[in-house]
């Protein structure tokens, strides 16, 4: 369904000289930095395959998205979606996809929902019956009976969003990318929406690409995720084997009354991590909750300390990719967590 | 085809959403006209004729020339902010071709403009105003042909300004600065045989002119014959090379866009 064989992405970049001095001696001699946005990835996606792709911002998922979907030209590499290079057939792939990227509206803005609707039917040719069938689904699955006949700017951020990602699947485009589809909304909306995405998977073998930042959204949509980190895949495989690698990461974040004498009891050395924490009184340890109980490690801190307040943090995405960052730091050559690719 | 009917119409439904906006804009219009008209009255009180034009035809001239003036703009604007705000993204991500989706809710926003603007300031011109009309139902078909043209020449134009926006950072500047010279150079303002022969020579070799005064040239008889169909094809030399120019220049954006992300 998608390939991608050896993608790279270089941008260049104006560099200047602070001050006014600089951007005077810009206007006469430019100078370029290139960023490399994608250094040289590749993975294969079947069709119906549901993947998460995952790094934190600026490790380049928007970037390798905005290629697959036509929007960017590769500076180097080779991307098909279903057959076609994207950037070459842009209007013949766009039929073929939907996406939805939280941060922008492809509704159209003051016009009731049911009108964007139909001028998505006509823009994607849909015939007449398949739309009236997949509006009807829609509706119900998505709960969209009351706002069909808003304008899309009177919705809230939520029903936005839900009206956007049925605009996404009303084609019934064989691959959607949803780039952080569940940004900012609460939680009775993230699960509709979750649902919405599984359903649709189910019913059509749609294949799914979806980046995001909250766990969830990957543990209830995906089964296979690719971590991108500094523009090289950090892993790729089976959501369930990263789980067991990394998910039993626990971090607790202790308030201590005096963070200066603070060394790591003699117990928890060789369990537990300290990392960084900028906060003056407090104190992030990072352990193996397979090895050691989150209790031992709370009772040894009270037994030293004096704790003021504790919180025990979820496994987050940017831990785990940290995580498997520094692992690989750690080995110094390029041995690269790949489970199953 | 279809889907770029579909958009036109889309627009116009959009322009709708604020009905209280849309009265205000032919609100607008009519003041203009009845300002224009008392101005051409007061400057005509103590002549007869200007440069051989008398009140009459120039009433005609200014009048058809500000009904003509309205349509000239174009989505340019519209294409600029896209640009700006990143949407230009998702566009590409549509299966129709930008440029005719543009042009598409051009003729979506003209029809409305039409109705919203145009139809009331020509009830009122015709029934309160002494306007002249054309001749022979031949002058007529010329200058619903060279209108149609001047207008479409107006949109490329537009367009091509709009794209500017990939390489300049004010685009308010230079679309003030666009606005400004077709304003003065289509003959909007005045009519260009009023210009000093120096300006007029100038005239002649920009595109502004074959926006609306040859076409209202036509219409009020100050061109004629021959010398009509020569306008004609003025125009439909402006027509192609700009619209040449708006392909050339856009595929050169959209590399832009494509190849260094924006």
């Amino acid at each position: 369904m998608i390939t991608v064989e050896n993608l790279k992405k270089e941008y260049k970049l104006v560099k200047r000289d602070p001050g006014l001095k600089g951007a005077i001696k810009s206007l006469f001699n430019r100078k370029y930095e290139t960023k490399h946005a994608v250094k040289g990835i590749n993975f294969t996606i079947e069709q119906g395959e549901t993947v998460g792709y995952i790094g934190a911002n600026g490790a380049g998922k928007s970037t390798t998205i905005k290629m697959l979907t036509g929007i960017l030209t590769p500076t180097s590499g080779k991307v098909t979606v279903n057959g076609l290079v994207p950037y070459e057939n842009r209007q013949k792939n766009a039929v073929n996809i939907g996406a939805v990227f939280g941060q922008r509206t492809q509704l159209f803005w003051d016009i009731p929902v049911r009108e964007s609707y139909n001028l998505l039917k006509h823009i994607y040719e849909i015939p007449e019956q398949e739309y009236q069938e997949t509006v009807a689904m829609f509706t119900e699955v998505l709960n969209l009976e009351p706002l069909l006949g808003i304008p899309v700017r009177q919705l809230s951020l939520g029903q936005k969003m839900r009206c956007e990602l049925a605009a996404a699947f009303l084609h019934r485009p064989k691959v959607v990318y949803l780039d952080e589809p569940t940004i900012g909304l609460d939680i009775a909306v993230k699960v509709k929406i979750r649902k919405f995405i599984k359903e649709m998977n189910q019913r059509w073998g749609t294949t799914v690409l979806l980046t995001t930042h909250d766990m969830q959204d990957i543990e209830e949509i995906c089964d296979r995720i690719i971590i991108i980190d500094g523009g090289t895949i950090l892993y790729d495989g089976g959501l369930e084997q990263i789980k067991k690698q990394f998910g039993q990461q626990r971090v607790i974040h202790f308030e201590l009354a005096d963070k200066e004498k603070f060394v790591l009891p003699a117990a928890l050395i060789g369990q537990a991590a300290v990392l960084p924490n900028e906060e003056e009184t407090k104190v992030s340890l990072s352990f193996d909750h397979e090895s050691v109980k989150s209790s031992f490690v709370i009772s040894e801190m009270m037994s030293m300390y004096e704790i003021g307040d504790l919180n025990i943090a979820d496994p987050k995405i940017e831990t785990i990719v940290e995580e498997l960052y520094n692992k690989q730091e750690k080995g110094g050559e390029h041995e690269k967590v790949l489970a199953n690719s | 085809m279809r889907k770029y009917w579909q958009i036109a119409k889309g627009r116009m439904q959009e322009n709708t959403a604020y009905s209280a906006w849309y009265w205000a804009g032919t609100l607008a219009s009519v003041m203009r006209l009845l300002i224009i008209y008392f101005f051409w009255q007061a400057v005509y009180a103590n002549q007869t004729t200007i440069q051989n034009i008398n009140l009459e035809t120039m009433l005609t001239y200014i009048v058809i020339a500000m009904l003509l003036q309205g349509f000239v703009g174009g989505v340019g604007n519209e294409l600029a902010e896209n640009i700006k705000e990143g949407q230009v993204a998702i566009e590409l991500m549509r299966p129709y071709d930008m440029i005719f989706k543009m042009f598409a809710v051009d003729v979506g926003e003209k029809v409305m403009y039409l109705i919203q603007g145009t139809i009331p300031m020509i009830l009122i011109a015709y029934f309160f105003m002494d306007l002249s009309f054309p001749k022979s139902p031949e002058t007529i078909l010329l200058f619903v042909v060279s209108a149609l043209v001047g207008i479409w020449i107006g949109t490329f134009f537009d367009f091509l300004v709009g794209v500017l926006a990939f390489w300049t950072v004010n685009v308010w500047g230079v679309r003030v600065l666009k606005e400004t010279l077709i304003t003065f150079f289509s003959g909007a303002l005045v009519p260009i045989t009023l210009f000093p022969d120096w300006l007029r020579t100038i005239t002649e070799f920009l595109p502004f002119q074959a926006m609306v005064y040859l076409p209202v040239s036509i219409y009020s008889g100050l061109i004629t014959g021959t010398e009509a169909y020569m306008a004609l094809g003025v125009q439909l030399f402006w027509l192609i090379s700009l619209y040449v120019l708006v392909r050339g220049i856009w595929s050169q954006a959209i590399k832009q866009i494509t190849i260094f992300g924006g």
